[in-house]
């Protein structure tokens, strides 16, 4: 017995320790996984401002794009930081991703009004003054019945050269001038749409 | 000292060994005392050296430009040295004087020392660490005669030579640290040089002492060496190079600690060595249940290195402690098993001193292969991590734009380490209204790095605590004898 008493606290000593350790978490410490891209996301309330519109748009058209890609979110936004550029099966996959966030976006009624965007917007525009006041003069109902938000954005992500904005991501001004555009050009078809069925 | 040397030379000698310490005048316990304590203060110095450079390496690194592979030469080259010499050092010792021995091999491990304290390349440092390594065995086998001579009892000298080896090596890394934080990795041999040559004198005081003391059994033929104990040393020594090298590397590497901090913090394990004997004094029960119980323990505490809740120095107090008890348990009752009624005890010195340090550099090379390609593998989940957080954090789009290319940076900068995020934050432009938030996700950010490199870690620590558990099989099958 006496010679079993050394080793008999060693093991108890052990698993003492080994037991705080593990009711602790010390199994579990390892760093945050990525969470499954095809699993929902909870969506936050989004302010009718562009910037955190169209980054709710891109944080939910990456998780589709993943998940149609098979990958995780965080992994498909590696690789573009790295690479820069997509293949023709990304940059798809990346378009039809942002329009299944617009599409998510709308049927939960987080989609601001157009109208609501449009002051930001022209602030932002690189548009002669006179056009912006006619623009503001334009009532809100009617904004609102000609770009509807959803087919406009519908039609800004057909505009929008991926691989161009890639290329621009650590030039803001480029960035926001290629974004503007591509809401320019999709707002212009819009209009000549309604007015030309 | 002097007067003490000078005692024992004038022929007084004798009295030391073999006698009751009650009839020696007090000058006698006193140059004994002398003797014993800078003899087991050379012996710790030279085992110390096998771990000494740990916490210097990434120094060195940088001093000399060098290459990861080339710089961890600085500490295998002494391991595999001392592994290969021990045992013809200690055969020298057995045909001639040990102190002559000895004295040789103080003077050749501080001319060593003192080249590695200079070295003015790479390739120099490493080849005076291999001569070191040279002159370290010698002072370690012959110490182990003159520690029996001047304490005059087998036992008695054959425990302190151990003690002083347990304490060295789990001293080593703390006080290398130190000095590197301090004042540069060349302190670390500049220190060791007087140290070593205090044990100089006693060496010359005890000369022809051991000879005379082992005349009769000169004639005999030598012992076998004793596999079991010395096998399990090696795999222990093996599983203690994981603590006590790999617990720095996470200090220092992956938590990003200074040095200094890693030094302290690891001083748990010799603490906790030395304490072993006391702590444990009324539960001892003989070789095998001590080396049973300290491989139980080295192994538990790797386990508990490899399954830390954080990464918070307080985690690795308590799994330290296990191995720092294990290791003042075990390797001590294994050297002295190994040595035990075995002749010539120099040459079993030395295959013990072969067994460990063959353990170390056998451990080197099982486990950095290991954990470097497991931290090459935690790179992925840490960088999908630090995404991750990027994108969900609470800040403009704009800002995380900006982030994203500045932490891309430094991981790029900083592929195969563990990188410093700081930077990117600190030319970060925030407004105070986000400020807040860029701190909350920095800290966010070097959480993950953080749980990142333990991961990585994991694995060696476990495989170490694997090699600790094998020391169970010829531990187990030890004869148990009192120690008493």
């Amino acid at each position: 017995m006496t010679r079993l008493a050394l080793p008999l606290i060693a093991v108890l000593l052990v698993a003492a320790v080994l037991s705080v350790q593990v009711a602790a978490g010390g199994g579990h410490y390892v760093p945050l996984r990525p969470a499954n891209p095809c699993t929902p996301r909870p969506v936050s309330p989004i302010p009718a401002q562009l910037e955190p519109l169209a980054e709710q748009i891109v944080l939910l058209g990456l998780d589709s794009a993943a998940c149609q890609l098979g990958i995780s979110r965080e992994r498909l936004v590696l690789a573009l930081a790295e690479t820069r550029s997509l293949d023709p099966r990304e940059s798809a996959a990346l378009k039809a991703g942002l329009v299944d966030a617009v599409d998510l976006l709308d049927r939960q009624g987080r989609l601001p009004k157009v109208s609501q965007l449009l002051p930001q917007a022209l602030d932002q525009a690189n548009l002669p003054g006179i056009v912006k006041t006619i623009i503001e003069a334009i009532p809100d109902p009617v904004v609102d019945n000609l770009l509807p938000t959803a087919p406009l954005l519908h039609r800004t992500v057909d505009e929008l050269d991926i691989n161009r904005l890639l290329h621009d991501l650590n030039d803001p001004r480029q960035l926001n001038s290629g974004l503007q555009s591509a809401i320019l050009r999709a707002a212009l078809r819009q209009i000549l749409d309604r007015l030309h069925p | 000292m002097s007067t003490a040397v000078t005692n024992v030379k004038m022929g007084q000698g004798p009295h030391l060994m073999g006698t009751d310490r009650s009839d020696q005048p007090a000058s006698l316990l006193t140059a004994r005392t002398a003797i014993v304590a800078v003899l087991s203060l050379g012996v710790a110095v030279v085992l110390g050296d096998a771990g000494v450079v740990t916490l210097a390496l990434p120094e060195i690194l940088r001093d000399f430009g060098a290459q990861v592979w080339g710089v961890a030469w600085v500490l295998i080259a002494f391991n595999v040295v001392l592994a290969l010499v021990a045992v013809p050092a200690a055969r020298l010792c057995v045909r001639g004087d040990p102190a002559v021995a000895t004295a040789s091999g103080v003077i050749g491990f501080a001319a060593a020392t003192t080249v590695c304290a200079v070295a003015p390349s790479l390739g120099v440092l490493i080849a005076a660490r291999a001569a070191q390594a040279v002159g370290g065995a010698l002072v370690i086998v012959g110490s182990l005669e003159l520690l029996v001579a001047a304490t005059g009892v087998e036992r008695a000298g054959v425990r302190r030579w151990a003690a002083a080896g347990v304490a060295g090596a789990a001293l080593g890394p703390v006080i290398g640290g130190l000095l590197t934080s301090a004042f540069s990795w060349r302190a670390i041999f500049v220190v060791q040089i007087p140290i070593v040559l205090l044990a100089l004198p006693a060496a010359i005081a005890l000369r022809g002492r051991a000879v005379q003391r082992r005349r009769p059994t000169l004639d005999t033929s030598p012992d076998r060496p004793h596999l079991l104990a010395n096998l399990a040393l090696a795999l222990l020594s093996a599983a203690l190079t994981a603590a006590l090298f790999l617990l720095v590397l996470l200090l220092v590497d992956g938590w990003t600690r200074s040095p200094a901090v890693a030094a302290v913090a690891v001083t748990a394990v010799p603490v906790a060595a030395l304490a072993a004997g006391p702590v444990f004094r009324g539960v001892r029960a003989g070789t095998r249940s001590e080396a049973v119980a300290g491989s139980v323990l080295i192994a538990g505490g790797l386990t508990g290195l490899a399954l830390l809740p954080g990464a918070e120095l307080a985690w690795t107090l308590a799994p330290q402690v296990l191995i720092g008890l294990g290791l003042g348990l075990s390797v001590d009752s294994l050297t002295a098993a190994a040595l035990r009624d075995r002749i010539p005890r120099a040459l079993h010195g030395g295959w013990t001193i072969a067994a460990r340090h063959a353990g170390v550099v056998v451990g080197l090379a099982i486990l950095t292969p290991i954990f470097t390609a497991d931290l090459r593998h935690a790179q992925t989940p840490a960088e999908e991590a630090i995404a991750s957080l990027v994108l969900d954090a609470p800040l403009p789009a704009s800002t995380k734009l900006d982030l994203a290319e500045q932490l891309g940076r430094r991981l790029a900068a900083e592929r195969g380490r563990v990188p410093d995020l700081r930077p990117a934050f600190k030319t970060l432009r925030v407004p105070a209204t986000q400020a807040p938030a860029a701190a909350a996700l920095e800290r966010g950010l070097e959480d993950q790095l953080k749980r990142a490199a333990t991961r990585a870690f994991r694995t060696s620590f476990l495989v170490a605590a694997g090699l600790a558990l094998l020391a169970l099989g010829p531990a187990l099958a030890l004869r148990d004898r009192s120690r008493s």
